[in-house]
């Protein structure tokens, strides 16, 4: 029987390596030490953290997830309202209690409590929509987004609807990005290798056997939605002190395919999967940013046309999931022991005879 | 009496701007269990077709000044044709992936769409005219309607009466019914994938052109969002009806669409913006209620 | 004549084998039943031969021609229909619907439109039922209607997967006897994987028994389960 001690010794090399790999991307900030090269460093690590977070949830349980960037606006907005000037916010957010509009928090704190107010949320949207599988589950958790997207771009005097907030201290730096990521990698991982991490994982693969085993499916679940709905939480408010202003529909749509890409195309069952996704993806993004701007070559400048760079993106992501449809991981977590780019997956795989298992309901 | 008339238009309208696009959705789920993430973009795509690419915020008609009659199989066939097309390139190459895979591939391709129009027509919203006559209000029982508002309802009303003809009556129609309810069986019966797929994107491609074309005579602008809000109603329209029941996205659509009206007479005022978070909130509860969808029986359990 | 030649076939999911190496073969006009423990391989070699699941290793040849690596609709046009275990019929549908589905790859459909009425005259409580939904069949009466609907596609060559399974006895043994009235009227080929020996011995034919994804006994029904050969097959006596 395998014991907490034994599992960690056995699994520790991945955080380990996945910090490395953070700590390489700092370095990399570090060496070519351009002030707009940095911020795109620190964005790259809040993407970590949002698709870590998405992990914890998504890959653990199997349910797709359209709902957690909800929580990282909810994340973003309370960090905005407790850090921005009391002398701003009470004209522009009339609607906010005094005891928040008269104060202003300490960067530190403000991110703690803006995490747990997200938290908050997450247990209660949790707390209903744990019970759905599948694709149920799925449109639920949009609608969830949807629902909070809504009333954030509606709520004038407490979130300032579609109009921007401004003034948000900018404190989110290279370091404190860092700091983001390796957190929401260690709270990723401890739960993964957690009894609920591993209940909740064999219910994926199997819901009938985990549940005549004694696993109660939606508890768990509801576990790693509220921990998954803190670190999406935390990923906002670092976001939020990032940027300095903020507007409802950062968070819905393009936000949230983009980091689900992210995650799929790393490989949607594995922590290293969300890493390797942001990372890889974020490179050719970049990539692709500098060549629209436009690469001199010789006397030549040479430039892609607009719009260019995201058809770009699209067709590598369809092209990656071609060739691994399991994600660039195969699922699969980066160990010392092996090269996990070469071995094929240890989950069956399913034969020709697709659509074994149909849509909703377990 | 007239507010009520204009109520139950409304929602009939609206529902059926909704049950055309979750019927999109619905046909090629039914068949492939794939969430087509790039159905709205293929509806904006039909609705650009009619303008000449042009970054300028005027528009430049094109194709729109065709004379109806040819103008809307041209368009039909467009979104037949981007669909098929869709299938053929990209989704052909994931049919036994896992359904995440899929919905991010198809988001992937709907970016790619998107993005192309983009480039062709800048990200400004053009204004275009079509049909303005349509606008025209008529006389109904005393409340005044837009006449587009009626001629909505009738055309989906016929769209749905051809579809259901088509998939009862005709041999391919049978393939694919069979071919939704368990596809591996259908082809051991000789049912070719490859047909019914195709057929599927196809009819999926049109109602997207069809969609296209209704909502731009209604706003008179062309945006590369268009799709995106209808969409979303869509799938979760799609959902709740049941997965691959058409019938059952249909009349979740509509009735999502009566809600939706029905909402924004009976919320108070201040909470009317707040209207589709409503909306959302009680699909949620429905979902509880019926994870399986509304019109589905309630299957038995997994056969252990 | 020999119709169906599988041949040392592989069967992988994942890293799970199912098939290691299985060889049987069918002659025209007989009846083969494939027998074993849960877990032998027997559903995922009828599921190979239909093309459903790919081969990684070894070749299935129907009448001459090579079908592993055919597409499913293609095998069933070469003349092989499949009832697969839990009689898929389409609850949605209507049993005449269910029926015509196999008219499809009928190059011939006046034909195919006289054999729908002979369907319905060896099967006459389908008859009464024509457009009533699949779905609200009983169990055996579910079994007759999927037999049909293999037959409709004109197949040389019949597989059944667990024709019994869930049903009553009195049924199982009205679908054996249309079953044996099929085969000495239309001359019919059947595969039929059946965990009862004793319908094998009863029906008559051929038996081969699997285990653990290879074919280790093979023989005549009867005699076979008369003997103990079968029962140490089974169980693995005298293997070590």
């Amino acid at each position: 029987m395998a014991t907490r001690q034994s599992i960690l010794a056995r699994t520790i090399s991945t955080p380990i390596i996945l910090t490395l790999i953070l700590l390489a991307v700092a370095g990399l900030s570090l060496w070519v030490d351009n002030g707009i090269f940095t911020r795109t460093i620190v964005e790259v690590f809040i993407r970590v953290m949002i698709v870590v977070g998405l992990y914890t949830f998504i890959g653990n349980s199997g349910v797709i997830s359209f709902g957690h960037i909800g929580f990282m606006c909810i994340g973003a907005y309370a960090t905005a309202w407790f850090t921005i000037p009391p002398a701003m916010k009470k004209y522009s957010l009339r609607g906010l209690p005094d005891i928040i509009s008269h104060n202003q928090l300490p960067f530190y704190l403000s991110i703690t409590l803006a995490t747990l107010f997200a938290g908050v949320f997450a247990s209660i949207f949790g707390k209903i929509l744990v019970r759905l599988s599948g694709i149920a589950g799925s449109i639920a958790t949009f609608a969830t987004l949807a629902m909070i997207n809504t009333i954030y771009s509606n709520w004038e005097t407490v979130t300032g609807a579609t109009s921007s907030i401004v003034g948000i201290p900018r404190k989110t730096g290279l370091w404190t990005g860092f700091a983001g990521a390796e957190l929401a990698v260690i709270v990723a991982y401890l739960y993964a290798i957690s009894r609920s991490g591993l209940a909740l994982r064999a219910a994926r693969d199997e819901a009938v056997a985990a549940e005549a085993s004694g696993v109660d499916i939606a508890r768990e679940r509801l576990k790693a939605f509220v921990v998954s709905g803190l670190i999406l939480g935390a990923s906002g408010a670092l976001y939020a002190h990032f940027l300095g202003v903020l507007t409802p529909d950062a968070f819905y749509l393009g936000l949230t395919f983009i980091s689900l890409s992210m995650l799929i195309v790393g490989g949607m069952n594995s922590l290293s999967g969300a890493v390797v996704g942001v990372v890889v993806l974020s490179t050719i993004i970049e990539l692709l940013r500098t060549l629209e701007k436009g690469v001199t070559i010789g006397a030549e400048t040479w430039s892609l046309p607009h719009g260019a760079q995201e058809i770009a993106i699209g067709g590598v992501m369809i092209v990656i999931l071609i060739f691994r449809p399991s994600g660039l991981t195969r699922n699969q977590e980066l160990t010392w022991s092996g090269w996990p780019f070469s071995k094929p997956s240890a989950r069956p795989d399913e034969p020709i005879e697709d659509r074994a298992t149909e849509g909703a309901g377990a | 009496m007239t507010e009520f008339i204009q109520m139950i238009i409304d929602a009939l309208s609206l529902g059926s701007l909704y049950a055309l696009g979750a019927l999109g959705i619905a046909l090629i789920f039914g068949v492939m269990r794939l969430v087509n993430f790039a159905h709205g973009d293929t509806i904006a795509f039909c609705v650009f077709a009619l303008l000449w690419p042009s970054i300028d915020a005027a528009a430049i008609v094109f194709a729109g000044n065709l004379p109806t009659i040819l103008l809307i199989p041209l368009i039909l066939l467009l979104g037949a044709g981007l669909s098929v097309l869709s299938e053929i390139i990209v989704f052909r190459r994931f049919r036994s992936a896992n359904p995440a895979t899929m919905m991010i591939a198809s988001f992937a391709l709907g970016f790619v769409i998107r993005y192309f129009l983009l480039m062709l027509y800048s990200s400004r919203p053009k204004s275009i005219n079509l049909w303005a006559n349509l606008s025209e209000p008529i006389d109904l029982y005393g409340a005044r309607v837009p006449l587009l508002q009626i001629v909505t309802v009738a055309i989906t009303l016929g769209i749905l009466g051809l579809l259901t003809l088509f998939l009862k009556r005709s041999r391919y129609g049978l393939e694919m019914r069979a071919a939704a309810e368990n596809f591996t069986m259908a082809r051991m019966l000789g049912v070719r994938a490859n047909r019914v797929i195709m057929l599927a994107f196809a009819l999926s491609g049109m109602l997207a052109a069809a969609t296209g074309l209704i909502v731009v005579t209604q706003t008179g602008t062309v945006d590369i969002q268009m799709g995106a809000s209808l969409m979303l109603i869509a799938f979760i329209a799609t959902v709740i009806g049941g997965l691959g029941s058409l019938t059952g996205a249909v009349i979740a659509a509509y009735l999502i669409g009566a809600a939706s009206v029905l909402m924004q007479v009976v919320l108070p005022l201040d909470a009317r913006p707040f209207r589709d978070a409503f909306v959302y909130g009680a699909v949620i509860l429905t979902l509880i209620w019926r994870p399986n969808g509304l019109f589905v029986p309630r299957s038995a359990k997994q056969r252990v | 004549m020999t119709l169906l030649t599988v041949d040392a076939i592989r069967v992988s999911y994942g890293k799970l084998t199912a098939l290691r190496g299985a060889s049987i073969s069918v002659k025209e006009g007989e009846s083969l039943f494939v027998t074993g423990p849960n877990g032998a391989g027997k559903s995922t070699l009828l599921k190979a031969i239909a093309g459903v699941v790919a081969l990684r290793a070894g070749t299935i040849t129907l009448t001459g021609t090579t079908i592993d690596g055919k597409s499913p609709e293609d095998i069933a046009r070469l003349g092989f229909s499949m009832v697969p275990e839990g009689r898929d019929v389409f609850g949605s549908l209507t049993i005449d619907e269910n029926l015509r589905i196999g008219i499809g790859m009928r190059a011939d459909k006046d034909a195919a439109h006289r054999d729908l009425e002979t369907v319905y005259s060896v099967f006459p409580m389908l008859a009464g039922r024509k457009h009533k939904p699949a779905g609200v069949l009983s169990g055996g009466q579910q079994q007759m209607l999927v037999i049909g609907r293999a037959l409709m596609a004109k197949p040389k060559l019949i597989a059944i997967d667990e024709p019994s399974l869930g049903l009553a006895p009195k049924v199982i043994d009205d679908v054996y006897a249309t079953l044996l009235k099929l085969r000495d009227a239309q001359g019919l080929t059947l595969l039929i994987v059946e965990q009862s020996s004793a319908r094998a011995m009863l029906t008559g034919g051929r038996m081969v028994l699997m285990r653990s994804g290879e074919v280790v006994l093979e023989g005549d029904a009867r005699q076979l389960a008369r003997g103990n050969a079968l029962q140490k097959a089974y169980f693995g006596y005298g293997d070590h």
